[in-house]
């Protein structure tokens, strides 16, 4: 791993040095070792671990992970135990008691129902809770779904629709709001559905690839095989062929499911090239992991250094066994000794691996967990970036990331929902240590052990993580898994409200991750608005160059071009500073162009800007008072008219535009050095007529007295 | 006077000369002081005495004002134009008064002719002062202005007539360049084009002009370069330039060029004065002769070549090899001599000046850069082509319907006018009636000057002509705004609406004082 990593990581300039793994997982871990526990649960409508003991229901929130969560206690009647989910509004559990019963316990009266199919022919294969507005529960049955509302009142469950067809299988993850209904003699037929707080949405039937290994033999796909993959609020499956051993993956739109691209499996070849004994590959990352990008191309655990210390008692020392499973989002089950690790995404080694800048900023932007950090990222990164003059069309790519990722936030309103955050000095910690050989290289996609994540309430510690086998693949090009990649001008992995207009594809309507979930996620935002943007980076920029500012206004003008695409607006310092660097550097010619074009849009600062420059030559100047004028600054603009001399021009001016703020004196003034005897008795006479009073005032009086003298002499001469 | 037995040899024609007060000072040495004149086969007797009465008036009036002796006089037939173009270098331009009413001038737009031939001349040759140090003889200079000034001239030749600026062109001004107006995203794209082109020359300071058909687009040459510049390209390089014969609609190239080369022989015969003159005893004036002289200027030299780079071998070399001297010019600001690289994509023109003391190895590396810049901005070329004709509303663009206008800031020195099909369509009254007005402004400017040096005067006349138009011209904060309206109504009020509608709409209210 390493020649490219290390590479790039000098050419990112003093981010994080030496640390290789992009993962890392924060010890302690959270401790669920109840005694009499009859395996886990993991609830992914609620986020909530759940662990039943004979009579019993154990629940910690995993979100936020907190090492030190407290159980929460819930009783149950005995009996045995298929899967458990909370409803979502925590108030119910839900205990499916066998293939044609569920039993209901109400968390606060303690009151218990129970629902049962009605005929013998179909049984239950599983159920969850769901959001959408016309049902609470969804039942998957072998004959299809049953939707149900909850009678509050009743107690009881009222059937509101029935799906009909035959289901040998399914998966849903509450994160997609996605059911995907396995049929067929191969069990490769699907037919989906959404249910999300907008509806429910039913996609079109499809048919998964499969590979035949001989003419006669026909494999059935198995429920083991197939994800949903939820990657920044876009749905994804991934089915894994097993005869052709390939990872086959696919994007669903409302209206079409179109397959995205293949990657071979070399099985069983997790390649585990740690020389340190703790350490593991995390052979889920990329599906288990939905917002790791596929950019972030080896994923490796890091164990944080603590543990290594303190951790000897026991045998927490074994981090990585055959017992741990992946929950969705972020979460490690480690079954066999009843643990739960988070996994933290270690963003300055990720950021300091790849010398793409812009996909790194592109990926930091998409952070919501660590909103303030990779915002800070970013800002470093960009920074550097210009301070080490990297070429200008990478630069100009960086800007386009951060525009557009600061013009989606403004879309959905997450930049004000974010809390402001204060500039940190230095944001780039040392995330090197003892540490950082024992990083571990896996395949990228590799290792899809069984997830919890298409079946999250069914039995955890029924599943072997070790049977399904690790898959790596070597593919060493990250751009293979492009087709998951989501280019930065895309809109699509915006929120399901939006309309996302026109897309070259012929489907229209990308099928999106419910949006109450995303709002959820989105409190913090990473985006760096235009003026954080020169604030932080091109006014430290500007500071720190010395020599030839060309460089920089180049890289301004990216900004510029990026805002303007993005209709976002340019902060006016931004523009006070382009007239600055131009003015200084002498390209009059230039800045003259920028100003009548507007690339500088016009503004007080600006025009104050123009003046201050323009002493050095006459067209800037002349561009400054044209602007004061453009921008209705009257009483600025009449000012220095009288300032230059212009003082009938500016009588004239300040007599239109109302300006009267102005004391006559400046005019008069004026006036009287010209040393014209006409002019001066002109203003005089102006401001008799037009203030009232003028007469009484001593600026009468006094320029009176003066303008006869100045006849007088006139007169004698 | 003297006046009328000059204008005997060349009745209804016009003279040009450019001669040295500091030569020839002694009896016998007269010829000395002629550097050109026009017409060449002049009896060099009728040429002396033109350049004696010049020079005489020269004497007299420096006499009252030592700093700027006379501008123009005006004799019964006559006009004299004179402009000082380097100390004690002048050039005075002769036009006749014809009762044939076309040849009605505009004293200042004369003026400005012979402004444009001495700043090309010193673009492509320097000061005219140098050369003449160069060698004190003469030759050289003669051997230079003769064909420079002439293959000028043939741009305003009709037939065998030379049509300079007249009333008729009272809604242009010489020696301002005209700009495309861009959007805001365009510009922006413009811009970043101007910085890609100027770092494929990598880190030399090189300046680039960007042209749109005849229109500029972007400059980082000092005002008064870029004006050269973009009347030389305007004249040579420009896709309208290039492919002669095509409609121009820009003034600045105002005749048939294909014609020119047939009909000018017999305006421009050679003749033994010429020979004794300008160079050559043996041959031709322009042709090879003891100097070595290049004819920027000469017609259907330039060629767009496979790699779309312009190329002619005016400066030597041989066109069908493409293995040419690349051209050089001298800008004023630097005072330093610049390889030229022209690029031509469509309709866009794009020009690299890079200095000679940059390049090591002159040609060779001139095509690197050219290389470079292939590379680097070909992509973006494309895209600012495409968005600039996007955005392009054709010749008539600027048109304002109901108004012939010319608009002038000379704080930039760009003008704007209406399309001049469209002046075209105005009386000869009121175009007469225009020009008399800005001869009138020009005065007032010019007195203004002497008065009251760097001040800018303001200044708004409206004239109701005898066949009811308004002729107006407002002058507020260096820009001047010219315009005939027919068919107008007959109130004042009406005019300086019309004015004032204009200046919101077109000039962000410069105009719109009262």
């Amino acid at each position: 791993m390493s020649g490219k990593a290390s590479s790039s990581q000098a050419s990112i300039g003093g981010l994080g040095s030496g640390s290789v793994s992009h993962v890392f997982i924060q010890y302690p871990p959270l401790r669920c070792n109840i005694p009499g526990s009859r395996g886990f649960y993991y609830d992914d409508g609620n986020k909530l671990l759940l662990s039943p003991t004979s009579n019993q229901v154990f629940s910690w929130k995993t979100a936020p992970f907190s090492p030190n969560a407290a159980p929460n206690i819930d009783s149950i009647t005995e009996g045995p135990i298929c899967s458990i989910r909370f409803s979502l509004d925590e108030k119910l559990i839900a205990v499916q008691r066998s293939n044609t019963s569920i039993q209901f316990f109400h968390r606060e009266t303690g009151e218990t129902f129970t629902h049962r199919c009605k005929s013998e022919s179909e049984s239950i294969l599983g159920f969850f809770w769901t959001d959408c507005p016309s049902c609470d529960i969804v039942v998957v049955k072998t004959s299809g779904l049953d939707l149900y509302a909850y009678d509050h009142a009743l107690k009881s469950l009222a059937l509101v629709e029935t799906k009909k067809m035959t289901v040998s299988w399914y998966v849903y993850t509450h994160e997609s709001r996605l059911v995907l209904l396995a049929s067929g003699m191969q069990c490769k037929t699907f037919h989906g559905f959404q249910l999300s707080s907008v509806g429910i949405i039913r996609l079109p039937k499809f048919e998964m690839v499969m590979a035949k290994p001989e003419a006669n033999s026909k494999p059935v796909l198995a429920s083991e095989d197939v994800y949903i993959v939820t990657v920044y609020g876009r749905i994804y499956c991934l089915q894994v062929d097993r005869v052709a051993m390939v990872l086959h993956s696919y994007r669903f739109y409302r209206d079409a499911i179109i397959q995205q691209g293949s990657l071979p499996i070399y099985s069983h070849k997790v390649a585990v090239n740690s020389r340190a004994p703790i350490s593991a590959p995390l052979p889920v990352l990329f599906r288990g992991f939905p917002r790791s990008d596929s950019f972030t191309s080896r994923p490796g655990t890091k164990e944080s250094e603590s543990l290594e210390a303190s951790d000897s008692n026991d045998n927490e020392a074994i981090i990585y066994g055959d017992g741990w499973t992946f929950l969705v989002p972020d979460l490690i089950c480690d079954i066999a000794n009843k643990r739960l690790w988070k996994i933290h995404l270690d963003l300055e080694a990720i950021s300091a691996s790849s010398s793409e800048v812009p996909s790194v900023l592109e990926f930091l932007q998409r952070r919501k967990l660590e909103a303030n950090k990779a915002k800070q990222l970013c800002l470093a990164i960009t920074r550097t970036m210009i301070l080490e003059r990297r070429p200008i069309n990478m630069v100009a790519k960086a800007m386009d990331v951060l525009v557009t990722s600061y013009a989606l936030s403004l879309k959905t309103g997450s930049y004000f929902k974010g809390i402001k955050t204060e500039r940190t000095p230095s944001s780039v910690p040392n995330v090197s240590g003892p540490g950082q050989g024992e990083d571990v290289n896996t395949g990228r996609t590799d290792g899809l052990g069984k997830s919890v994540q298409q079946e999250s309430a069914s039995r955890v510690n029924s599943v072997s993580v070790g049977r399904s086998s690790n898959y790596s693949s070597e593919t060493e090009d990250s751009s293979s898994f492009e087709p998951l990649k989501i280019s930065s001008n895309d809109a699509q992995f915006d929120s399901g409200k939006v309309d996302t207009g026109a897309r070259s594809s012929a489907t229209g309507n990308p099928l999106n991750a419910s949006v109450s979930e995303q709002q959820e996620s989105q409190l913090t935002s990473p985006a760096i608005s235009p003026d954080e943007m020169y604030r932080f980076v091109f006014a430290p920029a500007e500071e720190e160059m010395i020599g030839e500012p060309s460089y920089l206004v180049s890289i301004i003008l990216e900004f510029f071009r990026s805002a303007n695409l993005e209709k976002v607006k340019v902060n006016p310092n931004l523009y006070v500073l382009t007239v600055q660097l131009l003015a200084r550097s002498e390209q009059y010619a230039e800045l003259g162009l920028f100003v009548i074009n507007k690339i500088i849009e016009p503004s007080k600062e600006v025009a104050l800007q123009l003046l201050e420059s323009g002493r050095q030559n006459f067209q800037i100047r002349k561009l400054g008072s044209d602007m004061l004028r453009q921008v209705s600054l009257h009483q600025d603009y009449v000012l220095l008219l009288v300032q230059d001399g212009y003082y009938l021009e500016a009588l004239r001016y300040a007599r239109k535009h109302k300006v009267t703020t102005i004391r006559p004196s400046l005019f008069l003034e004026a006036a009287m050095t010209s040393n014209d005897s006409q002019h001066l008795a002109a203003v005089l006479r102006f401001f008799s007529d037009f203030i009232p009073g003028f007469h009484s005032t001593s600026d009468f009086s006094t320029y009176y007295h003066i303008l006869n003298e100045m006849n007088s002499s006139s007169v004698v001469a | 006077m003297g006046l009328s037995s000059i204008g005997t040899a060349n009745e209804e024609g016009v003279q040009l000369c450019i001669f040295d007060l500091r030569r020839g000072q002694r009896e016998g040495q007269e010829l000395d002081k002629i550097l050109y004149f026009f017409p060449a086969d002049l009896p060099l007797s009728s040429q002396l005495s033109v350049i004696g009465l010049s020079e005489g008036l020269i004497t007299f009036t420096r006499i009252f004002s030592p700093d700027a002796a006379c501008e123009v006089i005006e004799a019964e037939r006559h006009s004299h134009v004179f402009y000082e173009a380097e100390p004690d270098i002048w050039m005075v331009m002769i036009v006749a008064k014809s009762k044939e009413a076309e040849a009605i001038w505009r004293i200042d737009a004369l003026r400005e002719v012979l402004k444009e031939i001495h700043s090309l001349f010193v673009m492509f040759h320097g000061c005219i002062r140098t050369l003449l140090d160069k060698e004190p003889g003469g030759g050289l200079t003669r051997a230079h202005l003769y064909p420079f000034v002439m293959d000028y001239l043939r741009d305003f030749l009709f037939g065998k007539k030379l049509q300079l600026p007249s009333f008729r062109d009272c809604l242009k001004e010489r020696r301002t360049v005209q700009m495309l107006t861009v959007g805001r995203e365009a510009a922006i794209e413009v811009q970043t084009l101007v910085r890609i082109l100027e770092s494929s020359a990598g880190n030399m300071p090189c300046f680039s002009l960007i042209l749109f058909q005849d229109l500029l687009v972007s400059t980082t040459l000092s005002p008064e370069d870029t004006i050269n510049m973009f009347t030389y390209a305007v004249l040579r390089l420009t896709p309208l330039a290039l492919f002669s014969g095509a409609k121009s609609w820009s003034y600045l190239r105002k005749g048939n060029s294909s014609s020119h080369v047939s009909t000018g022989s017999t305006l421009f015969s050679t003749g033994s004065v010429l020979e004794q003159f300008y160079g050559s005893r043996d041959a031709s004036p322009a042709g090879d002769n003891r100097y070595h002289v290049t004819r920027p200027l000469q017609h259907d030299k330039w060629f767009k070549g496979k790699d779309g780079f312009l190329v002619t071998d005016i400066w030597g070399g041989d066109i069908g090899s493409l293995n040419v001297t690349t051209p050089t010019v001298w800008l004023q600001q630097t005072e330093e001599r610049m390889y030229l690289c022209a690029y031509q994509y469509k309709s866009l023109t794009l020009i690299l000046l890079i200095p000679l003391s940059s390049i090591l190895n002159g040609d060779q590396g001139v095509s690197i850069v050219k290389q470079q810049l292939l590379e680097n901005a070909s992509l973006k070329i494309l895209k600012v082509e495409e968005k600039l004709s996007k955005g392009w509303g054709g010749e008539n663009a600027y048109h304002v319907s109901g108004y012939r206008y010319l608009l002038v800031n000379g704080n930039r020195d760009i003008s704007r006018a209406s399309p001049p099909a469209k002046v075209t369509t105005l009386a000869k009254e009121s175009l007469l009636a225009l020009n008399k007005l800005r001869e009138e402004v020009d005065a007032e400017k010019n007195r203004a000057k002497w008065d009251n040096p760097g001040r800018e005067k303001d200044l708004e006349v409206c004239i109701r002509v005898k066949n009811n138009a308004w002729a107006i011209a407002c002058i507020t904060g260096g820009k001047e705004l010219y315009m005939v309206l027919e068919k107008a109504n007959e109130t004042l009020l009406y005019a300086s609406d019309a004015v004032e509608k204009f200046s919101n709409r077109y000039c962000n209210g410069a105009f719109s004082l009262d």
